[in-house]
């Protein structure tokens, strides 16, 4: 299963607020459940305004969630 | 079965879809084409193509329109970003799938009329040809799909 060079820190925040779902942070991105289970498993690259909404549902600026790690694959 | 119901909850209704289309074409084409090109060999009754044609683009719209509401129902219908990406990924595999297949079947025209390789192809059986290959590539479109929603993207 190949990763994507985006890593991000979406489980961890959404433990530290209050365990929300991902279905929940879903509805609140705009997104199928689906795509923020690939987004969290680092299969899939969030386009710029997915991944300022899910920031924003976190409160955290965007290096705070996602970060780049080149040749990592 | 407990496993497989649980994978079916994870798919997204556009992968849902997807399964559901590939198995609709891949069981119409694989009843419609071996009757299609015995058809297209009949001289005798070219009507006999086009029913059996439109039976079959009859079956698959009904098919789909009962499988595709079914799951809308349950689903909602919804898509975003993750789908419409790899929808284009799946275009792009498809649209080489149609180039190749389409340029071997010009190949195999001009081979039959050329150098007389195999028996000379009818209209009919060159418009049959042509329909496998775009069924061709929509199967292949819709595996891509089904394999980028399993594996990445």
């Amino acid at each position: 299963m190949a990763k994507t060079h985006v890593r991000n820190n979406i489980r961890v925040l959404r433990f530290q607020h209050g365990e929300m779902t991902q279905q929940a942070l879903a509805e609140k991105v705009g997104v199928t459940r689906q795509t923020i289970v690939a987004i969290e498993k680092e299969k899939y690259s969030p386009s710029l305004e997915a991944a300022f909404k899910i920031a924003a549902v976190f409160g955290e600026p965007l290096d705070a969630v996602f970060s780049y790690e080149p040749g990592s694959r | 079965m407990m496993k497989l119901t649980q994978t079916a909850m994870n798919m997204t209704f556009k992968e849902k879809s997807a399964w559901g289309s590939l198995v609709a074409l891949a069981l119409i084409s694989y009843w419609y084409f071996p009757a299609a090109f015995d058809a297209a060999s009949d001289a005798a009754d070219p009507g006999r193509l086009v029913w059996l044609s439109v039976a079959c683009i009859v079956a698959l719209i009904i098919i789909e329109a009962i499988y595709q509401s079914v799951i809308a129902a349950a689903d909602g219908g919804a898509s975003d970003e993750r789908d419409a990406h790899i929808n284009l990924k799946a275009e792009r595999i498809a649209g080489y799938v149609l180039g190749i297949t389409l340029f071997s079947l010009v190949g195999r025209i001009i081979a039959v009329e050329a150098f007389e390789v195999a028996e000379t192809m009818t209209a009919l059986t060159i418009a049959v040809s042509i329909l496998l290959t775009l069924t061709v590539s929509e199967v292949a479109k819709l595996i891509s799909q089904i394999a980028y929603y399993r594996f990445s993207a």
